[in-house]
């Protein structure tokens, strides 16, 4: 059984040392307007370069952007199609980070491709695989605001984003992206639209050429929908471990039909994470899980933690696995 | 029946007591400040004095405002969390994490047993009560929400994290309490984050209130009151303060289903509104909240901390809800 080590997403853009708040300081000035957009993005990608790096020397098989360009997660993608408009900061979810909240104000188009040259552009400078990132159709919907008379009710709006990124995911596969996250971590809140979620994915699936699909999952817990996702139309389920004590049970007395990205080491909390316990969950579900290659990973991304201690959650993911090889 | 806790502890308040969440504008002297000590330019101890200068002034014009029941206005924190992290052995701070945008911040870091370190705000309180007849709340920042908003690397969960917060900040409400204390808020705008967790957070409440001479009221800012309220009943404090300004909850639902139990606190100005409201629109939300309870039940305040506002909007805004108070109070037949 294979597993791969994977960043899950989102990584620290600025870390503590002077050299590593070039983000920062460049942000600031471009908002001033003392650099121009080239030089701005110029420097975003000297800061991906750095943590696609660091990422492939802590050991990691597949990186990914960090989602450096993003603002985040919600309003990156929603906020580039027509008919959206950006509104104000609201909670994600139980953490202490915010985003803008779309609004959905007419109708809704893609425009084109919103992830394909930040995917090249990664590609270009890493020595690994970089996996996509996207946030689901349902997640997206979910922290938007309907105002449009267009559309009315939410399976309407999770419609539009699921035309969105199902073209989206058309471009990512046809430019060689081989993995591509879809995160839902709201499903989580909403176990009742599952099918929605499934529906969604089955039309996006249909375009997903010869790339694998990752649905993952986070912020909750996910044991009482595992039966469901198993029909999902996806290659591979990600899971958050923090927040549930029977998933790791559940996977080793089911089994999975499809690949796991497991997420095990805590990308909320900066205590190192203990080998043994994540040893002893994958000694007991890998075995059971039919398809390949999983994935090690965290439970959701990095960008909640401290940049030192993220690098040191990578380096803990690789010492994991060359322990588990070590034991055969 | 609170009315009446409150008069045991000696404080005869009018209907419609009106207060103000804890925090208010920085004057711009004290920015500066604040500003030149983090850059080491100037010493504490000028610091102190221009907090001590702020925190008169505040007291002051609270009180040619008309509010009942005062509030230092935190001219001494910067957040909420940090300043007591910052002083409670067990503590340290984390490297730069994200908040939204270009904006990062130090979180705390729980690394060894947290422990009271001694007085931490009474210096303040005792500043402030000394120089008005008004009552002036003692204000501490919850163990949930500091649990919360720190990374734990002690603790072997969440839990036990919380309730050893607890036992900390119980020392200092009972210090607060010695030293003449009688209006304790304690501040859980992260206690609807995780429904789930609400029966810890509520047994750390017991460990921080029970059997201590004083009125309590516990502030919790926005959220998902839906899915909590009737546990919230649950919570060892008398008074429990919501944001209903721009709330689109029905309350009447909610308290039609699980009788409210505990005096109200309306927060009835949007603190994160430039806009000061006129007082027939304070007044409204007033009403709408007469509509759930009983007049005795209800004080009246701003639905969080207006630090966010200028110094003007701040005033502009309180004595608006002050004018809206007063016609009420008269329209009822009391003063």
């Amino acid at each position: 059984m294979e597993l791969l080590l994977a960043n899950h997403g989102s990584y620290p853009r600025i870390g503590d040392s002077p050299g590593q708040q070039r983000l920062r300081r460049a942000y600031a000035q471009h908002e001033r307007g003392e650099i121009t957009s080239k030089e701005f993005d110029a420097i975003q990608t000297s800061m991906i370069q750095e943590i696609v790096q660091e990422q492939a020397e802590a050991g990691l098989d597949l990186v990914t952007d960090g989602q450096i360009r993003w603002y985040d997660p919600i309003s990156h993608f929603a906020g580039r199609l027509d008919g959206i408009k950006i509104n104000g900061l609201l909670r994600f979810f139980d953490t202490n980070f915010y985003i803008r909240q779309p609004v959905v104000a007419d109708q809704v188009l893609w425009k084109g491709p919103v992830l394909v040259e930040e995917y090249r552009s990664a590609q270009a400078v890493s020595p690994k695989p970089v996996k996509v990132v996207v946030t689901g159709p349902y997640t997206l919907a979910r922290f938007s605001i309907l105002e449009s008379s267009r559309y009315r009710d939410l399976p309407e709006i999770v419609a539009a984003y699921t035309d969105a990124l199902t073209k989206e995911v058309e471009a990512l596969a046809a430019a060689g992206a081989t993995l591509i996250q879809i995160d839902e971590p709201s499903i989580l809140q909403h176990p009742g639209d599952a099918g929605l979620v499934k529906a969604a994915l089955s039309r996006i699936a249909s375009r997903k050429g010869r790339a694998r699909l990752l649905l993952a999952t986070y912020f909750g817990d996910a044991a009482p929908l595992y039966e469901s996702l198993q029909a999902f139309p996806v290659d591979a389920l990600g899971f958050d471990f923090t927040y549930s004590r029977d998933l790791a049970d559940l996977i080793a007395r089911r089994g999975s039909d499809k690949a796991i990205a497991f997420g095990l080491i805590d990308g909320r909390n900066t205590r190192m994470d203990r080998t043994e316990e994540i040893l002893l969950i994958l000694q007991r579900a890998l075995p059971k899980v039919k398809g390949s290659p999983s994935y090690l990973t965290s439970s959701c991304g990095l960008e909640y933690l401290p940049r030192d201690k993220a690098q040191l959650k990578l380096k803990r993911m690789a010492a994991v696995r060359a322990e588990l090889a070590g034991r055969g | 029946m609170s009315r009446a806790k409150l008069k045991g502890l000696g404080i005869d308040l009018p209907t419609f007591p009106t207060s103000t969440v804890g925090s208010f504008p920085k004057p711009d002297y004290l920015v500066e400040a604040r500003a030149k000590f983090a850059k080491a330019k100037i010493e504490r101890k000028e610091l102190e004095e221009l907090e001590r200068r702020a925190t008169a002034f505040w007291i002051k014009t609270q009180e040619e405002i008309g509010l009942d029941v005062l509030v230092d206005g935190e001219m001494y924190r910067g957040d909420m969390v940090a300043y007591f992290s910052e002083l409670m052995p067990g503590f340290e701070q984390s490297g730069l994490v994200r908040s939204y945008g270009n904006r990062y911040y130090h979180k705390p870091i729980i690394v060894g047993e947290v422990q009271w370190p001694g007085p931490m705000t009474i210096g303040w309180w005792r500043y402030a009560q000394g120089l008005t007849k008004r009552p002036v709340k003692g204000m501490l920042t919850g163990p949930y929400t500091v649990m919360d908003w720190s990374f734990n690397e002690y603790y072997p969960d969440r839990r036990s994290a919380c309730l050893a917060l607890a036992r900390a900040i119980r020392r200092e409400v009972e210090v607060l309490v010695e030293a003449g204390a009688k209006i304790i808020q304690i501040d859980e705008p992260a206690l609807s984050v995780r429904p789930e967790e609400l029966p810890f957070a509520i047994e750390a409440m017991h460990l921080v209130t029970d059997g201590l001479p004083a009125y309590f009221i516990i502030h919790a800012c926005y959220g998902a009151f839906d899915a909590i309220y009737s546990q919230m009943l649950k919570l060892p404090v008398d008074n429990l303060d919501l944001a209903i300004s721009h709330s689109t909850l029905n309350l009447m639902e909610m308290f039609r289903r699980d009788p409210f139990t505990k005096d109200l606190s309306l927060g009835v100005l949007d603190v994160h509104s430039h806009e000061v409201e006129a007082p027939e629109t304070v007044r409204a939300r007033i009403e709408k909240g007469l509509k759930l309870l009983p007049k005795e039940l209800i004080w009246i305040d701003p639905d969080c901390g207006l630090k966010t506002r200028t110094v003007e909007e701040a005033r502009g805004k309180l004595v608006n809800m002050l004018a809206a108070v007063k016609v009420l109070r008269a329209e009822s037949g009391v003063n």
